[in-house]
């Protein structure tokens, strides 16, 4: 009984951390934390455990660790002697943790570490263009409006709204192909 | 005067500035300006600013322009200060695009694999469609 109930603290715990630090909730404090989850525990004692599972938390997520270093890395720390180490309840939680949500924190550091604008939307539509003013036939033909959404995380988008002829569609797909070439030969060597 | 005063309301209404900005600025730039001129100035703005400035930005959505130039960059990104293990390829767009009045801005966006796969996607289905049009 005891122990389900440990369990399910330490993972509130390791949730409202990640939150905190990957997930950009402001909402969530160290005061939260202790009193929803640990009231029992004194401030230092919860101080110590939220910064100790805080550091095991950005240890695992800035090495990325797959399944085998997540392993030998939790080993290591359950062996430690003296106050630093991890039970096997911490660690087992800790484990469970990352499989989880390995996925979504690392999605999260993705995007942090973008800093240009990314593109958060595409509408587009086709236009028959039937008469001109300027009378001329090489302005007949389909016409395409493209509305892309940019932003930035946090910040409102940005609308583009740009119009392309036949041509000048046909010029940014061969691009893009080339594009694709040099992602497909990345891939390939990795 | 007139001119001048067009010059000021737009540029004003770009940069949303309030009306106690405007009056600083102004001030700062000529000693001429009467208190009085300045209060008027102060109230139009004021009242109309925000108005102006919505305006603007409206009509810099509804403007549409040309892509003139597409430039690109496939890129890895190995490590931040948050992530040392990031390892994430990326591809990093910059468009050189020309508005009606003639003016030339760049755009610059990154995006993920993915992400760029199905812009590309997006892009075929609209040739696509301009074919059978």
């Amino acid at each position: 009984m005891a122990n389900a109930e440990a369990t399910k603290s330490l993972s509130g715990l390791l949730n409202g951390i990640s939150q905190v630090v990957y997930h950009n909730n402001t909402e969530i404090t160290e005061e939260l934390l202790k009193n929803e989850l640990y009231p029992e525990l004194s401030q230092e004692e919860f101080k110590a455990l939220h910064d100790k599972m805080k550091g095991l938390l950005k240890s695992i997520a800035t090495a990325d660790m797959d399944h085998a270093q997540l392993e030998a890395f939790l080993t290591a720390q359950t062996r430690k002697q003296g106050g630093g180490g991890v039970s096997a309840e911490q660690a087992a939680a800790l484990s469970r943790f990352w499989k989880s949500q390995r996925v979504r924190v690392r999605e999260s550091l993705l995007s942090q570490s973008r800093w240009e604008p990314s593109l958060r939307g595409l509408s587009w539509r086709v236009d028959l263009q039937t008469a001109s003013s300027h009378g001329d036939a090489d302005h007949s033909g389909p016409v395409a409006l493209m509305e892309l959404e940019l932003g930035r995380a946090g910040q409102d988008s940005e609308f583009v709204c740009l119009e392309f002829d036949e041509t000048k569609v046909n010029q940014v797909l061969k691009k893009m192909a080339d594009i694709q070439e040099s992602i497909d030969r990345i891939v390939h060597r990795t | 005067m007139i001119r001048f005063l067009l010059l000021t309301f737009r540029s004003s209404g770009k940069s949303n500035v309030s009306g106690d900005e405007l009056v600083a600025k102004l001030e700062k730039s000529s000693n001429n300006w009467a208190k009085a001129s300045l209060q008027v100035l102060h109230r139009v703005w004021s009242e109309q600013g925000a108005l102006v400035h919505a305006q603007q930005e409206a009509q810099a959505m509804l403007s549409v322009g040309q892509l003139v130039d597409l430039q690109w960059k496939l890129g890895m990104s190995v490590s931040s200060d948050t992530c040392r293990s990031l390892n994430s390829p990326y591809v990093s767009l910059l468009l050189k695009v020309v508005e009606p009045s003639g003016q030339i801005s760049q755009k610059c966006l990154e995006m993920t694999v993915p992400q760029f796969q199905n812009f590309h996607k997006q892009f075929k289905e609209v040739a696509a469609v301009m074919e059978t049009v």
